[in-house]
């Protein structure tokens, strides 16, 4: 029960300054729709293709903006030593990543939840199955927060942090989006959806795994 | 032996020689740097020390 | 010592590769469909199992460290992912080679070599995290952390691509190399293996010694900027 407490204190407070400040989710929001207009150029295809990739266009706009909040995640809190008060809290390592886990899904779902009706208006797709596309979001998303939290985590104190976040996490990723990407291909040019079940595995193996080896390895990783 | 793929064989097989001798040069060039580095901080303790007994 | 043991494996791997090499040229039979290039195999599937061996063995020097703090395994563990990086590096540019024989084309995305090429891209950040970090107990940390990630990515990238492919065929079919030898023809791939492990050794022998030479110079300089 603490434990729950103790991360749900951590994630409440990041979202609140986060809704005060509004810093991230603006401007990963704009990015998003910079993407979405880049992408409109560079792929200028009949409405049949574009139904085909879109699984895959919206996936990358979803990982390239989340990274913009991923990246803040622990780094503002290396102003006026914040970082260093969390880690001589009670707090254990687990709590505080978990925490900020939690405060960065809510962010990207947020983001999503905006880019995904602008996508929709801009390309005119209109996916078939909304609900589980909904629910593939919600899988993909919290893989791509759990690595990006945790390498955030791993990257705050260098000096190239900007750049070295999407270096590594991209590679890290691309289960997780293969997954995510199927899974949203198939829901909204409305295959079959029997064949392709394997993928809902991947995703709920690869955040499994991946946040059970986060949490177990991220003392080591703050504290040392 | 067939003509037809040979050059190319030859060429994997250059490429692959060729990457580890081009790594093996890069781990030589990188001894012969720690080296005189080495050598050089070594000296430069021992500056130090003749100069704080000096100054003893 | 250690100076004879890593002279000894050096002069050893090379008979070997210099020996096969003469088996893979004169002795071995064309293979049926894919003529003289099919010999590029036998650097191929070696550099690749070499590499891939060494990047969890890497890993365990990196849980090693996390467990007894000894920078030793950091060092080792260092070394041992550089060289399997090279070994990498091998892999995939004869494997691309290949294709371009077989395909025609410099590269496909086929499942083998985009999971090699994401690898590649894991081990790159590996090394770039690396240089960024200064003090070397941070270093060793962060670093032993990463590959113990990358290690268990790349069992799932791999699954993943290779399932990918499956539902999307690309261009091409998979080389289907090493499955179904004849038997006179696979022996040379095991002893090339075996050199290839033993001039990874050296190779990593000699760059743990550089690292052990990279601390005591850190060392040194800390000693000497304190008076």
């Amino acid at each position: 029960m603490k434990f729950l407490r103790r991360t749900l204190a951590i994630a409440a407070k990041d979202l609140r300054s986060e809704i005060r400040g509004k810093e991230a989710v603006n401007a990963s929001v704009s990015f998003a729709l910079v993407i979405l207009l880049l992408f409109s150029f560079a792929f200028d295809l009949e409405p049949a293709v574009i139904r085909e990739i879109a699984g895959g266009l919206l996936w990358l706009i979803f990982a390239f903006a989340g990274t913009l909040i991923l990246n803040r995640s622990f780094a503002r809190e290396l102003v006026n030593d914040c970082l260093d008060a969390l880690l001589a809290s009670p707090l254990s390592g687990a709590q505080l990543f978990l925490g900020k886990c939690i405060a960065n899904y809510v962010l990207i779902v947020i983001v999503e939840c905006i880019s995904l009706p602008v996508f929709v208006i801009f390309y005119n797709v209109v996916p078939q199955r909304l609900a589980l596309l909904f629910v593939v979001m919600l899988l993909g998303t919290w893989g791509i927060t759990v690595i990006g939290t945790m390498f955030s985590a791993m990257t705050v104190n260098l000096r190239l942090r900007e750049l070295m976040l999407p270096t590594l996490i991209y590679p890290m990723l691309i289960p997780a989006l293969i997954g995510a990407i199927e899974l949203s291909r198939v829901l909204i040019t409305g295959a079959p959806l029997a064949e392709s079940l394997f993928w809902f595995r991947v995703l709920v193996a690869f955040n499994v795994v991946f946040t059970i080896l986060a949490l177990a390895l991220v003392e080591i990783v703050l504290v040392g | 032996m067939s003509p037809q793929n040979f050059n190319f064989m030859f060429y994997g097989f250059t490429v692959a020689w060729l990457i580890i001798i081009v790594y093996v040069i890069s781990i030589a060039w990188r001894e012969n740097k720690l080296r005189q580095e080495l050598d050089r901080v070594k000296r430069m303790v021992e500056e130090n020390e003749q100069a704080n007994t000096r100054r003893q | 010592m250690r100076l004879k043991i890593i002279v000894t494996l050096s002069v050893l791997a090379g008979a070997i590769l210099a020996w096969n090499l003469y088996r893979i040229f004169l002795q071995v039979p064309d293979e049926a469909s894919q003529g003289a290039i099919f010999r590029i195999i036998y650097f191929h599937v070696p550099a690749a199992i070499t590499s891939f061996t060494g990047f969890y063995i890497g890993m365990f020097a990196g849980v090693g460290y996390l467990l007894r703090r000894d920078l030793r395994f950091d060092s080792i563990a260092a070394s041992i992912n550089e060289v399997s990086l090279a070994f990498a590096t091998i892999t995939i540019c004869t494997g691309s080679i290949w294709g371009r024989i077989i395909w025609g084309i410099w590269w496909t995305w086929d499942a083998r070599l985009t999971s090699y090429f994401v690898c590649l891209l894991i081990y790159f950040g590996y090394f770039m995290l690396r240089r960024a970090i200064d003090d070397p107990t941070t270093r060793a940390r962060l670093s032993a952390v990463l590959s113990i990630f990358a290690c268990v990515d790349i069992v799932l990238v791999w699954k993943s691509i290779e399932w990918f492919r499956t539902q999307h065929p690309g261009p091409v079919l998979e080389i289907r190399g090493g499955g179904g030898m004849a038997p006179g023809m696979e022996s040379p791939l095991w002893w090339n293996f075996l050199a290839f492990l033993m001039l990874a050794a050296a190779l990593i022998l000699i760059r743990t010694r550089q690292e052990g030479m990279r601390r005591e110079i850190d060392a040194l300089r800390r000693y000497a900027n304190a008076f």
